[in-house]
């Protein structure tokens, strides 16, 4: 169970004083899948980074089962991250002088996963495994970044725009190998998109605009990645 | 617009270098070339000696600290300039790809050229505020006639000017090249990280594989961190054993200069380790790897490589000494034989070890402040 309470993002130094998170709040419960939508610039990915830790927030208070994330020392919070959390981010961030298979590689060695070249399999590329990223398309880095959290079997798992740079076929492949895993593992998720359509995978639809979350409702019946339009 | 004023007062190093440089050859052939104005006022066979003596030191000194030191500042400017070009390839691919020649381009690391004025302007200056000392110290027996204090304009030239220049040009032409890669690899950041892939394929844990490629892929920090650790070795303990040959004022400055050469060019090369390693470190640190890992993968793959350089300086302190003795003062009675000294070299090893440690040390702390956003933007 995640509990966010009242949580406030501020940018920029005291005379430019931006606020990106207007004080959202929010409770997720495990297992759950939750999208978030809302238009460039709503604080999609700033809400991500300060709910996993990536950066402190101003005010308000995170909670993972009871333990406040907010005021962790930085060793105390790689630790929580390493045990608890996935990250696809929207700008992928592979290591730029290690193949595909050792990107992947550093999500899995963090809990002995011996498996995760099925994993590379599973996203389509087998026949990539000795790449560098700089040899590869943008979709195709994605999907290492995928491949790279789902490896580290996290607890919960973020996902800024995984399917952002896909193509529709392509899209469908790794969401659906995404919820597959989710339903083997049971992990929490948490996904933007600018999609509407994705979206209806979800248990949880949450708008957002300007730092604030507008709409929030449960899907009675989440479709799957090949029964929704895309 | 591509290389501007901050950039260049980062390059503290090539400053600290130069002024070393120019510091130890102004004086040293500044008294040369006023040494030399005396001969004739010598009288006495012992002091005829004594005078040849101290000719060929000072030329010693001058060309070796000198030498060693102008191609250490060589050597830096062009990592710096290659590290420089490397973590700015997108700005510089953008540049070219919207047209910009690699000369328009490369003319502005023109500026690299500054920080070499400025430290050898300073040095030589300082040289001259510390001149009536070395006089002083270098005739205190008497055997000489008083050597004035001339100021050369010639060694100005020489040594300011001239390198000045010299480092312009070099910069100019060193980002010349490194331009040379077509725009479109220089915005993907491709050539910052040639693949040199493993021989064989190997399934080593992450964190080892991650340290065999960082030590496989950049090749110029091994270089960098091995001479670092070179010059280190070779100074503090060359400048012990000058104690016993030389006079006392050589050896502090000899040992002087080798501690900030080696501690600027190791300072300099994990500093930069760790800044091309930067995104690296912090993908990892998101993954949950601590502090402690993440240094240990991006540095502890140099350490073999600092052992060898402090084993090559060993050896060639002792092979120099031993030349210079038998060549310089091989007619001059008195000088003891210079022979292999254990426990400097064992004292020098625990300094090393100690520096060595602490900068590693300070840089878990360091990785542990990067943030995350910084980075994202970037
Ligand atoms: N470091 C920063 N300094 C100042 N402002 C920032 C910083 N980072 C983000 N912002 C601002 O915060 C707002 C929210 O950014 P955020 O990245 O969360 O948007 P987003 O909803 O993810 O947008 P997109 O869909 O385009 O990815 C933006 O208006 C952005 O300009
Ligand atoms: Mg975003």
């Amino acid at each position: 169970m995640i509990q966010i309470k009242n949580l406030h993002k501020y940018y920029g130094t005291k005379d430019s004083k931006t606020e990106v998170l207007k004080g959202i709040s929010l409770e997720i419960n495990d297992g759950d899948f939750v999208a978030i939508l809302g238009a460039s610039g709503s604080g999609k990915s700033t809400l991500l980074n300060v709910i996993s830790g990536l950066e402190p927030a101003d005010a308000g208070t995170v909670c993972y089962n009871g333990q406040n994330i907010c005021g962790m020392s930085d060793g105390e919070i790689t630790l929580f991250r390493k045990k608890t959390i996935g990250y696809v981010f929207q700008q992928y961030f592979l290591l730029p002088n290690l193949n595909v298979e050792k990107n992947v590689k550093m999500g899995a060695d963090l809990v002995k996963n011996k498996d995760y070249r099925s994993l590379i399999e599973a996203v389509g590329l087998a026949g990539k495994m000795k790449k560098y990223p700089h040899e590869l398309s943008g979709g195709e880095q994605q999907r290492v970044s995928v491949a790279r959290a789902l490896a580290k079997r996290p607890k919960v798992l973020y996902l800024d725009e995984p399917t952002g740079a896909l193509d529709e076929a392509t899209g469908r492949l790794v969401l659906d190998l995404i919820c597959s895993l989710k339903k083997e593992l049971a992990f929490t998720m948490v996904m933007v998109t600018h999609n509407q359509n994705i979206a209806e995978m979800a248990d949880t639809v949450i708008s957002m605009n300007s730092g604030k979350i507008v709409t929030q409702y449960q899907n009675e019946h989440p479709k799957s990645a090949y029964q929704i339009a895309w | 617009m591509i290389v501007n004023f901050k950039d260049i007062y980062k390059m503290i190093g090539m400053f600290i270098v130069s002024f070393c440089a120019v510091l130890v050859s102004t004086m040293f052939l500044n008294y040369y070339l006023d040494l030399i104005t005396v001969e004739n006022l010598i009288t006495t066979e012992v002091s005829q000696i004594f005078y040849e003596a101290q000719c060929s030191t000072s030329k010693v000194v001058s060309t070796v600290s000198g030498g060693c030191l102008l191609l250490t500042t060589v050597v830096l400017l062009c990592f710096d300039i290659r590290h420089y070009v490397d973590t700015r390839q997108k700005q510089l691919g953008v540049l070219k790809a919207l047209g910009y020649t690699r000369l328009t381009i490369a003319g502005n690391f023109r500026m690299f050229g500054l920080p070499v004025f400025a430290g050898t302007a300073l040095g030589y200056a300082f040289a001259h505020l510390l001149m009536p000392k070395l006089y002083e110290l270098q005739n205190k027996d008497g055997y000489l006639p008083e050597v004035p204090i001339t100021f050369h304009p010639k060694l100005c030239m020489a040594l300011v000017l001239l390198p000045t220049i010299f480092f312009s040009i070099l910069a100019i032409l060193y980002s010349y090249i490194k331009l040379k890669v077509p725009a479109l690899q220089l915005m993907r950041e491709q050539s910052a990280y040639k693949i040199v892939p493993a021989k064989k394929d190997t399934d080593l844990p992450f964190l080892q594989e991650l340290q065999r490629s960082n030590v496989r892929q950049k090749k110029s920090l091994i270089f960098f961190i091995t001479f670092a650790v070179f010059c280190f070795s070779a100074m503090t303990q060359m400048s012990f054993s000058m104690d016993e040959l030389a006079s006392r004022m050589m050896s502090i400055m000899v040992m002087a200069i080798g501690l900030v050469l080696a501690v600027v060019t190791l300072f300099i090369a994990t500093t930069s380790v760790i800044k091309a390693n930067r995104k690296t470190i912090t993908m990892m640190k998101v993954f949950g790897y601590s502090a402690k890992e993440c240094q240990k993968a991006v540095l502890s793959g140099y350490r073999p490589w600092a052992y060898l350089g402090f084993a090559l300086g060993t050896v060639y302190q002792y092979t120099l000494l031993k030349i210079a003795v038998t060549i310089i003062f091989k007619d001059m009675e008195g000088v003891p034989d210079y022979q292999f000294d254990l426990p400097v070299m064992l004292i020098a090893l625990a300094v090393f070890l100690i520096l060595y440690e602490m900068l590693m040390f300070s840089y878990t702390k360091k990785i542990e402040q990067l943030s995350v956003k910084e980075i994202m933007l970037d």
